[in-house]
């Protein structure tokens, strides 16, 4: 693959001042049924950037996203898409936006150029061909047919057919599903070279250094609703969240023989120490001077922040469980006082948001 | 970051789809439904290699003896029927298993997502139709006036006409069958599970009395009306060759199906 702002492509790029709102939605609803699939949610993302949804199957992402790619019909709350409701399914806000589904969906029979070609004809100022399947890393099989790629070679082409219309906003569900790593680096620099051409991107996706690498805001939802939206490094108070040390315990000496400070809640697990603590440096500097001093060595120290995933698997588990049941193991948290995750610049709704007003203490299944 | 557009920007300007450029997908839709179409052994074998295969088997056999109520002998009656045969494939076979194959691929709703219209893409895949019926039926004739004593037809426009009103019909239903199969899975057992029954008791592979209790029954399908109305049309002789009365009950389960199609046609995958 190679980068995708050539110089042609580049002065196709897709427009809009940058910082422009590209996606609004505000109090979306959808239920299947007596199912409610979405409760109330509201986002933004602005044009150029990169937004990953987050959440576990069935919370309510795909439903979402397939409301604002005009698939489905809410039934309450607003939703404009580059300025068009997508309800409306208007072809001209087709012609902006390019969607990549989780399933592969190309006629088997044709060439993977045929295939490109044959979409590139529907759109009124397409990208060309060559270019699209270049930059999806499959010019070595531009004469082959569709049935005989691999899957991941066909998620290449879904990919390069959602592109090739040009789009401004563009879709991607799950995109490096079944990649293998060198395939999803490679897709990852295709989705960073649409950001840098000015493109948004919305993508749903279950990995979480796929949305570290790719996103500019992170939203992650949970039984319909959203609950935590940020930056990949804040989300979920990332950024203010303990931090776990661990470390072997030498040998011949219990916890009371080591300068730890107080009201850190140690304990040994397997022959390591580990402690959570909202600022480390001083612990830290008294721990390694001491062992300096004594001559001893810290096997296996570690100083680690919570992950992404760490987070992720904090919010996305409190979410459907009874009120203040709190699935919070331990330090690890991203919530410091056992709360529910709310720490400053976390949450990027400052607005009131009526439909979570009641249940902040951990929203109710 | 890229270059930030303006309203003055060349790429800026609002795209308003026109009638010249639906046409153009539409064109360029029958000629990728045709590429992919002759790339399928499956679809290719059904539509056109069964009818010649029947044609040869059934026609050796049959002999010039005349087929009641008609001016035609067996063996031309055969090459009629297998036009029928042949055009019900392409039609009511063809596209039922490839819309329902498509539309649980995600294909169907891949395309919803693209800004073609539901016209060109419907129109790429019956103008596909319309190529296939057409050779097949000059094929067929072309092997009946060289074997089987077919004349060429005296009354070509009953022909032509009726031909697309079955094209229109079976492409109908074809289109309306596809709602009733829930998966892909399911589709050669529906489709052909209501059409083998009726195809057989309309008198595709045999001469059929017109007033058996089976002609009776498939009076009421489009299947007999279509053989009857282009054995008419085939037949030589005064009047015009046209049958009104078999025209307007295929066009009665035309419209029917057409309705049942714009209600209820899903193109996605059916849901959990």
């Amino acid at each position: 693959m190679v980068e995708p702002a050539g110089p042609a492509s580049a002065g196709l790029g897709p427009a809009g001042p940058a910082g422009e709102v590209a996606i609004s939605v505000k109090g979306l609803t959808k239920s299947y049924g007596s199912f409610e699939a979405v409760r109330g949610i509201d986002f933004e993302v602005r044009r150029g950037e990169v937004l990953a949804l987050l959440g576990p199957n069935g919370a309510g992402k795909t439903t979402c996203v397939e409301i604002l790619e005009g698939y489905r019909r809410r039934d309450r709350g607003q939703v404009s898409v580059l300025g068009v409701d997508p309800e409306r399914r208007d072809r001209g806000l087709r012609a902006k936006v390019g969607i990549v589904l989780q399933e592969c969906a190309v006629d088997p029979y044709l060439t993977v150029t045929e295939a490109v070609t044959q979409r590139a004809g529907l759109y009124p100022s397409p990208r060309p061909v060559g270019e699209v399947i270049e930059l999806v890393g499959l010019d070595d099989k531009a004469k082959a047919r569709v049935k005989v790629l691999s899957g991941g070679q066909q998620r290449r082409l879904d990919l390069g057919l959602a592109l090739v219309g040009n789009p401004e906003l563009i879709f991607l569900d799950e995109p490096t599903t079944g990649f293998d790593p060198s395939a999803r680096r490679e897709a990852w620099d295709v989705v960073r070279g649409l950001c840098a051409e000015g493109r948004t991107v919305v993508l749903t996706t279950h990995y979480m250094d796929e949305a570290q690498e790719l996103a500019d805001t992170v939203t992650v939802i949970a039984a319909g609703r959203v609950v935590a939206s940020g930056s990949p490094d804040t989300l979920g108070g990332r950024d203010h969240g303990q931090t776990q040390v661990r470390f072997g315990l030498p040998d011949g000496l219990s916890l009371g023989d080591l300068p730890l400070p107080g009201g850190v809640n140690p304990r040994v697990r397997a022959g390591f120490v580990e402690f959570s603590i909202a600022e480390p440096t001083e612990a830290l500097h008294a721990l390694t001077a001491w062992a300096i001093g004594r001559g001893e060595v810290l096997s296996g120290l570690a100083v680690n922040r919570p992950s992404l995933e760490d987070v992720y698997l904090e919010l996305t588990g409190n979410a459907g469980q009874p009120d203040g049941a709190s699935a919070q193991p331990d330090g690890a948290s991203a919530q410091p006082d056992g709360g529910p995750a709310q720490p400053d610049g976390a949450w990027a709704q400052p607005a009131p948001r009526p439909t979570r007003g009641s249940d902040r203490g951990g929203p109710t299944s | 970051m890229g270059p930030t557009r303006t309203e003055t920007d060349p790429g800026f300007r609002p795209w308003r789809p026109n009638v010249v450029n639906d046409l153009v997908v539409a064109r360029d839709q029958v000629k990728y439904e045709q590429l992919a179409y002759w790339r399928n052994p499956m679809a290719a074998i059904f539509t056109f290699l069964f009818p010649i295969v029947f044609l040869v088997v059934v026609g050796s056999s049959a002999g010039s003896s005349r087929v009641a109520g008609t001016t035609l002998g067996y063996d031309q009656y055969v090459v009629v029927a297998m036009i029928t045969f042949g055009l019900i494939a392409a039609c009511y076979t063809n596209l039922g298993m490839t819309l329902s194959l498509r539309r649980d691929s995600g294909v169907l709703k891949r395309m919803r997502g693209t800004p073609i219209s539901i016209g060109s893409y419907m129109g790429g895949i019956i103008g596909n139709v319309l190529i296939n019926v057409a050779l097949l039926t000059v094929l067929v004739v072309a092997i009946g006036m060289a074997f089987y004593h077919l004349h060429f037809p005296y009354h070509v426009v009953a022909v032509v006409v009726t031909l697309l009103v079955g094209i229109v019909t079976f492409c109908a239903l074809g289109m309306a069958v596809t709602i009733l199969i829930t998966n892909a899975d399911a589709a050669p057992a529906v489709i052909n599970g209501i059409y083998f029954p009726i195809v057989f008791i309309s008198g595709v592979f045999y001469p059929l009395g017109s007033t058996s209790v089976l002609s009776k029954i498939a009076n009421y399908f489009p299947i007999r009306h279509l053989i009857l109305a282009l054995v008419s049309a085939f037949e030589g002789g005064p009047g015009s060759g046209f049958r009104i009365h078999d025209l307007v009950v295929m066009l009665i389960w035309a419209a029917a199906a057409l309705l049942f199609t714009a209600r209820r046609f899903r193109w996605e995958p059916r849901h959990r």
